[in-house]
């Protein structure tokens, strides 16, 4: 009993084994799964949606939710875009303004949250409108397709077997399993999340690591838009109108919680290969993919049903 | 009418009620006081059926009572008042008067409106208002909202009437007004408990008053022609048990705090006294009496209007918690630990090192020094004989006595000059009451730190502190110093707190 109580609150091991199966169960219902072109596929979709997702658990983990991530993502694709084609700026520089630009959408969101002390539900649902509407006001709804080659480099070369997006995803992931782990910031925000009135009352300046929270959300949101541009080769007006289901889904099966104060990089990242081998086996499958978002949905309450239930039998006595 | 028997109730590490017995009478109004947990919620979460007694059991009419939820003691006729305003904003009052039976109201599902109306009206001339039913009960003062949930609990017919703290958000006037309604009640026969620290009203309204102290039942008067004094002594007690520490080691040439007319409407109306090194300065007065709006004022989790603060002879200027602990060194250990004290989800070690972590950073890396948050944790659950399966153990799981050596190990951890306890000990086994009280003691008289000791309890209070500030309505109105100096008996203190408390 004990052990099983231990092997439930070990957050990472349930979804690895959850992980492990599908990905078993994949390999052996189709024989094209396991094929190189494949892999390195799942592998470029899988980094993809880690960063979205990581932008959502960056702010869930304080205790908030960014309903406008695919917005921020949105505004960084167009901007991308727009330095290249039109001000025809060097494919770097267009990147860093372009995670300037989430950055600052980000603070937009946090000032409006800490300052106006509006919850953050109400705040990025407003702004998730104001930032559609500006990228579809400036783009007028056009793609900008004029991008060079050397731009797509991140998005579709490979290193060592695997694509680079994946690698750029692992250092991501790396330095956020370090900052939660070991540094002052971000063990701040994980207590800001946990308990914010503790927390203040301990000394931490919680509205500046909600702020922060935001931006870094922004930026990550960002990073997540310019790496899509890198990897179609050009950039579209409607990146980001999908990405609010999925960074959910893959930020609470990867076991960031609802409640904050919980991440975990790893979890991310298995919490990835669960919905990507998710949508990946109903397309082996044939299922319509026009049901897909019901799929994610259910996947999303049962994951919070799951959390619910451990906390309940998990030995937390709580209360 | 009501009879409770032997009540007892434990909770984890506390005995919340002991062996209690009361009797209420239709009629009459008892009034029900004592300290902050003493055991006077848990008493009517009780009888309401909030709770369930360890044993013991209840009488109504003479018939055994047995109360399962709010639904249960409601058809019995027994109503609670709870001490906050609990009302739907946006409803009418109507509504919120018939809020727990609309069901007989309605038809086919489709609410009658007149009628509910009309009864409305009625419940609500029992407490004397005149108050359109169908406005939104948002749009009413705080006493008639009070009243309305008066006129909520009479209209199920209520025969005992059980209000915990009423007039805590009423202003005079409005309380003068609910007395008058209760006092109607009275005579038509309703048997009504009163909970309330405040003794004027106690004395106005009261016929009979029942004293509740660390779950014990200490007596119960007649209010007529009982001295005050008697009934304060009654409630704060004459324990000898005060354990004796020594003579403190003040150094009155070091003033490390002084506070000069500090306002804040509502929380602190001119405060000012001064803090020296080594000293323990209790603060002590009934709950309300603005301790910890004080506390929270000094730590900048509150601004305060007007008045200054120096720290170490200059003016301090303290925005936030994190100034006051970075900047001056001043810690601020919350009474209620599982709201504002600890992060439950979150380990010991964490829960412990929070305070810290800015200083035993790597410069370059700002990787915070596992060993040292290890060490710094561990000495601390040593001192603090704190019981733990390890530093990774989340304090949700700790006990409320071990939970609070946590909240308050973080601030010692922390390491400050300053540090405000706020009832260090509700909630705390004896043993680990002894333990809280010696390391205080320790830290001022060893280490030369100043400590402020909030507290509702006499015994430590009188034991550990030189010197004591009595609050009573956000100022202070009695100091007694030189506490050790002149060797006060505890007697001679109570005497003197409870002569100011008037």
């Amino acid at each position: 009993m004990e052990r099983l109580r231990r092997l439930m609150r070990h957050n990472d091991s349930g979804i690895a084994l959850s992980a492990g199966l599908l990905f078993v169960g994949c390999a052996l219902s189709s024989e094209s799964f396991l094929s190189a072109y494949n892999l390195f596929n799942i592998s470029r979709i899988v980094a993809f949606s880690v960063l979205v997702a990581l932008a959502q658990a960056l702010v869930l983990v304080a205790g908030g939710m960014n309903l406008s991530v695919g917005a921020i993502g949105g505004l960084a694709t167009i901007t991308t875009g727009y330095c290249i084609q039109v001000l025809g700026l060097p494919g770097w520089l267009a990147a860093l303004v372009a995670l300037g630009i989430g950055g600052v959408a980000g603070w937009v969101n946090g000032v409006i949250i800490t300052r106006l002390q509006i919850n953050s539900f109400i705040a990025t649902l407003a702004t998730l409108f104001v930032f559609t509407g500006l990228v579809h006001g400036f783009s007028e709804g056009y793609a900008y397709t004029d991008i060079p080659r050397e731009f797509t480099f991140l998005g579709r070369q490979k290193f060592l077997g695997l694509s680079n997006l994946f690698w750029t995803m692992g250092l991501v992931l790396l330095a956020t399993h370090y900052a939660f782990r070991h540094t002052v910031f971000g063990r701040r925000l994980l207590a800001t999340g946990g308990n914010q009135e503790a927390a203040r009352l301990a000394g931490i300046n919680t509205d500046r690591m909600i702020l922060l929270s935001h931006v870094l959300s922004g930026g990550v949101g960002a990073l997540a838009a310019v790496l899509w541009v890198s990897r179609m080769g050009s950039a579209q007006p409607a990146t980001g109108k999908d990405w609010l289901i999925t960074s959910f889904a893959v930020a609470i099966v990867g076991g960031t919680g609802l409640a904050g104060g919980r991440i975990s990089a790893l979890g991310l990242l298995l919490g990835a290969v669960i919905i990507v081998l998710i949508k990946n086996g109903l397309v082996m499958l044939e299922a319509n993919v026009y049901y897909e978002q019901a799929f994610l949905g259910s996947i999303i309450l049962l994951a919070v049903v799951v959390s619910r239930v451990r906390d309940l039998y998990g030995g937390r006595s709580g209360g | 009418m009501l009879e409770l028997q032997s009540i007892s109730k434990r909770f984890p590490g506390v005995r919340a009620l002991d062996d209690v017995s009361l009797s209420f009478q239709p009629g009459q109004i008892h009034a029900l006081v004592g300290e902050n947990g003493a055991g006077k919620s848990t008493l009517l979460k009780i009888v309401t059926g909030i709770y369930q007694p360890d044993a013991g059991r209840m009488l109504f009419d003479g018939a055994p009572l047995r109360v399962r939820n709010c639904r249960d003691c409601l058809d019995r006729g027994i109503g609670l008042v709870h001490q906050e305003i609990q009302v739907v904003a946006e409803a009418s009052v109507a509504e919120n008067i018939m809020l727990d039976k609309l069901d007989a109201f309605s038809r086919w599902g489709r609410l009658d409106w007149p009628r509910l109306a009309d009864q409305a009206r009625a419940a609500m001339a029992r407490v004397g208002l005149d108050i359109d039913p169908q406005v939104p009960i948002g749009d009413l003062s705080a006493a008639h909202k009070q009243l309305v949930q008066i006129a909520r609990v009479l209209s199920a017919e209520a025969r005992v009437l059980l209000l915990d703290e009423p007039t805590s958000s009423l202003t005079e006037h409005e309380a003068a007004r609910l007395f008058g309604i209760l006092r109607q009640l009275q005579e038509a026969g309703v048997a009504i408990v009163f909970v309330s620290h405040k003794f004027d009203e106690v004395y106005q309204i009261g016929d009979q008053v029942s004293v509740l102290r660390d779950g014990r039942h200490v007596g119960t008067r007649e209010l007529a022609g009982l001295p005050r004094a008697e009934l304060i002594e009654m409630m704060i007690g004459r324990r000898a048990e005060t354990a004796s520490f020594g003579m403190p080691v003040v150094d009155r040439a070091r003033e490390v705090l002084r506070v000069e007319g500090l306002y804040a409407p509502g929380r602190a109306h001119d405060v000012s006294f001064s803090l020296y090194a080594g000293e323990i300065l209790g603060l002590y007065g009934l709950v309300g009496a603005g301790r910890t709006e004080l506390a929270r004022l000094l730590v900048g989790a509150e601004q305060a209007e007007r008045g200054a603060v120096y720290i170490h002879g200059t003016k301090a200027r303290i925005g936030s918690v994190a100034d006051s602990l970075y900047k001056y060194s001043m810690g601020y250990v919350t009474e209620n630990r599982k709201e504002e004290g600890l992060l439950l989800d979150s380990a010991v070690r964490t829960n412990l090192g929070i305070t810290i972590w800015e200083r035993i950073v790597g410069k370059f890396t700002r990787r915070i020094n596992d060993r040292a948050e290890t060490q710094s944790a561990q000495a601390m659950i040593a001192a603090l004989d704190i019981r733990t399966t390890g530093l990774e153990q989340e304090v949700a799981n700790l006990s409320g006595g071990n939970q609070q050596k946590v909240s308050l190990g973080k601030w010692l951890t922390a390491g400050c000059d300053i540090l405000i306890v706020d009832e260090p000990t509700v909630g705390v086994d004896i043993q680990a009451k002894a333990q809280i009280h010696r390391l205080l003691w320790d830290l001022a008289a060893k280490e030369g730190k100043a400590i402020i000791l909030i507290s509702s309890d006499m015994p430590e209070i009188i034991s550990l502190a030189g010197r004591i500030l009595v609050f009573k309505d956000k100022q202070i109105v009695h100091e007694i110093a030189e506490i050790h100096e002149q060797g006060l008996s505890y007697d001679a203190i109570s005497r003197r707190i409870g002569l100011h408390l008037n």
